[in-house]
This record gives C-alpha cells, sequence and structure tokens, in this order.
C-alpha cells in the first residue's frame, strides 16, 4: 500500500479522494455559477459529469474501505467520534449522490414517468449542491480524525 | 537419644528447606523462559512501539492497540505471512514467530506506520 503525499498518516488513495473530491465541490460552485449566467447546457454537461465521477469514486473507494473499517463498527462503536464522522458522512454523501442523480434522470433525460419529474428544479438543485457541501465538510472532518495526529481528542 | 533426634529433626528441616529453595529457582527460572516467549508491541500515536523488535524462534509477539483510532497490522511480505483485523482501542492481535528471519510490517491504514520484527 503506498504512502499519500500530503503529510498526514494517510495512504495514496485517500490522500488522491480528499483532493479529488475538493476539486469536485469547486467545480460543482463553478457549474452553479454557469446557471445563473444562463449557460444552461454548459451547467448541464458540468454538474453531469460531476455526478457520474462522483459516483465512480465511492464505487471504487470510499464504498470498499467504508464497509472494512467503519461498517463493522456500527451500532456498537458510534459513540466514537472517527466512526460517528464517517457514518454521517457516507449517509449525507450517499443521500447526496442519490438525489443529484435523480435530479440528473428528472431533468435532463425522459427515462423516468411523468409523474416523478420535478418542476422546482431551482430550489432542488440548490438543496442538493448545500448537502453535497456539507457532505464534502464531513468528509475532511472524516480524514483529519482518522489521519492527522491528535485531531479532535 | 534425645540430642540424636534433634539433629534428626534439624536435618530434616535443611534438606526441607533446601528442597524447597531448588524448586523455587526452577519454578522462576521457567517462569522466567514463559515470560520470554511473549512480547509485546504498543500501537501508539501512530507508530509501532518498538519499532524494531528481536525475539527468539517460537516467540509469540502480541500488539495491542493503545491508540484512539484504528490501526491493522499486516504482514509486508508477499504473501502476507500475518494480517490483523482492524484492531479498535485496546483490542490484540497475535502472531507465533515458528521460522527464523526478517519480518517488516505496517498498518494498512495509514501506510507510514512500519514496525519489523527479527526472529533469530
Amino acid at each position: 500500500m503506498s504512502e499519500g503525499f500530503l503529510g498526514t498518516a494517510a495512504p495514496l488513495a485517500a490522500d488522491v479522494v480528499l483532493l479529488l473530491e475538493t476539486g469536485m465541490g469547486v467545480t460543482l460552485l463553478a457549474g452553479a455559477w454557469l446557471a445563473r449566467t444562463k449557460r444552461f447546457r454548459l451547467h448541464a454537461w458540468c454538474q453531469s459529469a460531476i455526478v457520474f465521477v462522483n459516483l465512480v469514486v465511492i464505487a471504487l473507494e470510499m464504498l470498499p474501505s467504508f464497509r472494512v473499517q467503519v461498517l463493522p463498527r456500527i451500532p456498537l462503536k458510534l459513540g466514537k467520534n472517527y466512526v460517528a464522522l464517517a457514518a454521517a458522512h457516507a449517509t449525507l454523501g450517499g443521500v447526496a449522490e442519490i438525489l443529484a442523480v435523480y435530479i440528473l434522470l428528472a431533468a435532463g433525460t425522459r427515462l423516468l414517468p411523468e409523474k416523478m419529474r420535478i418542476a422546482r428544479y431551482k430550489a432542488w438543485m440548490q438543496c442538493v449542491l448545500a448537502l453535497w457541501w456539507l457532505a464534502l465538510l464531513l468528509g475532511l472532518a472524516t480524514y483529519i480524525r482518522w489521519y492527522v495526529l491528535h485531531s479532535f481528542r | 537419644m534425645r540430642r540424636s533426634v534433634s539433629l534428626a529433626v534439624f536435618i530434616a528441616v535443611a534438606i526441607l528447606g533446601i528442597g524447597a529453595l531448588g524448586a523455587g529457582a526452577r519454578n522462576s527460572s521457567v517462569a522466567a523462559q514463559q515470560k520470554a516467549e511473549t512480547t509485546e508491541v504498543k500501537i501508539d500515536n501512530f507508530s509501532f512501539g518498538p519499532a524494531t523488535l528481536t525475539v527468539s524462534v517460537g516467540t509469540t509477539v502480541t500488539w495491542t492497540n493503545r491508540d484512539d483510532i484504528p490501526h491493522t497490522v499486516v504482514s509486508a511480505d508477499d504473501p502476507k505471512i500475518f494480517k490483523s483485523k482492524v484492531l479498535d482501542t485496546d483490542e490484540k492481535f497475535s502472531f507465533t514467530f515458528t521460522r527464523a528471519g526478517t519480518y517488516p510490517y505496517f498498518c494498512s491504514i495509514h501506510p507510514k506506520m512500519t514496525g519489523k520484527v527479527i526472529v533469530q
């Protein structure tokens, strides 16, 4: 297993995921700005790409490490802050990703039946963006707790 | 007559006393040998302590996680000679080294944490 490059105790994969997720969070904000400036097509491409890349990162990296390192400690060790942080991050992040995929399907395709489509896109998208950033900040806190010496102790 | 009985009693007590001392010494020697066969490595502050441990063949090394974050103990050899589950605070993992050699290991959650067991 390779060592990370951010100077913490984290493995390479965790450092890469941290940078990727931060980059994706910033890109989503840029995508939201594109919508404000009425460049909707570019906005749609930008947000769709991020949601897809995040899905791949979750499937390949975050889910497997969560399954091995955190899931066996739930619910018995939820009182430990390193378990609680990781569980909160996973829950919020999972909900944000599912909602983001739902918005993509509802707004960008005709795959969903009429009654499952949404009318108030803007409110939904703003909510999901806020949720996404909350999950991102929880992810940052989780990283610090797991890999930075003497954090939150 | 009384004098010879007293002498016999004294000799018997002396023999028993020396025997008891000998048995005590043997027991403490056995205890010392048993103690030498189990060695502990403490995991704390994102490090293994001692980082390098020298033991004799047949020794069981026990790693104890004293840190407040999970850690693992994984052999760096390929194929892996030993691999612990994820250890929470105060959980232990033991492995008995039956062959001489150098066994490097690391924590798979924090790969910068490394250690080595030298078996002679």
